[in-house]
């Protein structure tokens, strides 16, 4: 007996990206409709985690696209651009991301997971987030340690 | 418009002392029933004019729908020719009403948008055909207002005179689940995929 096993290979290659650079996705797909139509394409990276799949919302992006009526299957293609916001601008953090493109309003949706990988967020950003919340803290210690030494002295 | 055609083929049948005809009569009250033919536990409701099986705590009708065989695009205007045969053999029936349907099929039935009837008759017949030796078909008008989701169609066939059934216990119902690709107002969008993304 031989046991044939043969993995498919990715549709899709994973790729390198930079934040802050901007990614064109071609989709292909056939229709029918009734009447000249224009749709929404939108497509954007989103996370993996033990709860679901998430969008990076910041950094969606659209274009219209529009498809000529046709009562038989016609050919449709299209192309959006989105740009990988940095996270410092609030947008996406180094790492790898799946790629989810739809068409609004239709069940069109298309997705591969760990192909967008993102590298390159500045890490001055990355040191000041981190040391935020100590920066805080030593603020308010900064505003509550005059008042207790004033309370001190007006007990003495 | 454009005159597309959709044939449907039932499954063979005889209309005269065997069975089926002793259901010529729908119940008159709801309830469960026994299916003669199969032993199945049927429930059956009589403002739906529909019987029922449960399973996995839900009621869903008796089957009656397949794949079909092929997709047939249609857009508001264009006319669909809906054809059936089927090989009978049996007496002379008169009067036999097809009911055509276009729909959405769905875990709680069947929502019927379009119904059209037609009445034929069945010839007499002695000898099982080698093939369908009836036929009998309905045009369909798409309108306007199609929505995407009206992609399934049935077809069932009762009464006359003898009955070979009444028009919720007939035996002779056929459906095609996605038969249609409708050109509606909303498109619809099938074998979407990424083509390729890089960085611009």
């Amino acid at each position: 007996m031989v046991l044939d096993i043969a993995f498919a290979p990715m549709a899709l290659a994973p790729t390198n990206f930079n934040a802050g650079d901007t990614v064109r996705v071609t989709v292909s797909f056939k229709y029918v409709v009734g009447v000249n139509k224009t749709v929404m394409l939108l497509a954007g990276p989103y996370s993996t985690n033990l709860f679901g799949k998430h969008l990076v919302n910041a950094c969606v992006g659209q274009a219209e696209i529009t498809l000529p009526a046709s009562s038989t299957l016609a050919e449709g293609t299209g192309s959006v651009d989105f740009l990988l916001v940095p996270k410092s601008s609030g947008g996406i953090e180094d790492g790898t991301y799946g790629l989810r493109v739809w068409i609004e309003d239709t069940d069109a949706v298309a997705e591969q997971d760990n192909v967008i990988i993102v590298t390159g967020n500045s890490s001055g950003g990355d040191m000041l987030s981190g040391m935020m919340p100590m920066l805080m803290m030593l603020l308010m210690m900064g505003m509550i340690m005059p008042m207790t030494q004033q309370m001190g002295e007006e007990t003495g | 418009m454009a005159l597309k055609k959709l044939e449907m083929e039932l499954k063979p049948f005889t209309a005269l002392g065997e069975g089926a005809v002793a259901l010529a009569e729908d119940p008159v009250i709801p309830g469960w029933y026994v299916d003669p033919a199969t032993g199945q536990r049927v429930f059956y409701d009589p403002v739906a004019g529909k019987f029922f099986t449960a399973a996995g705590g839900v009621y869903i009708p008796l089957g009656y729908m397949n794949p079909a065989p092929k997709q047939v695009a249609v857009a508001p205007g264009d006319r669909l020719m809906v054809s059936i045969s089927f090989k009978y053999t049996g007496p002379a029936v008169s009067g036999v009403t097809g009911y055509y349907c276009i729909g959405t099929n769905g875990i709680f039935g069947f929502d019927e948008k379009l119904v059209q009837l037609t009445t034929f008759s069945l010839p007499q017949v002695t000898s099982p055909p080698s093939y369908p030796n009836v036929t009998n078909s309905f045009t369909f008008t798409i309108p306007s207002n199609v929505d995407t989701n009206w992609d399934d169609i049935y077809v069932k066939i009762f009464g006359g005179t003898p009955s070979i059934g009444g028009q919720a216990t007939t035996n002779y119902v056929f459906g095609y689940e996605n038969a249609l690709l409708v050109a509606g107002i909303q498109p619809t969008i099938t074998e979407f995929k990424i083509s390729d993304f890089a960085k611009v």
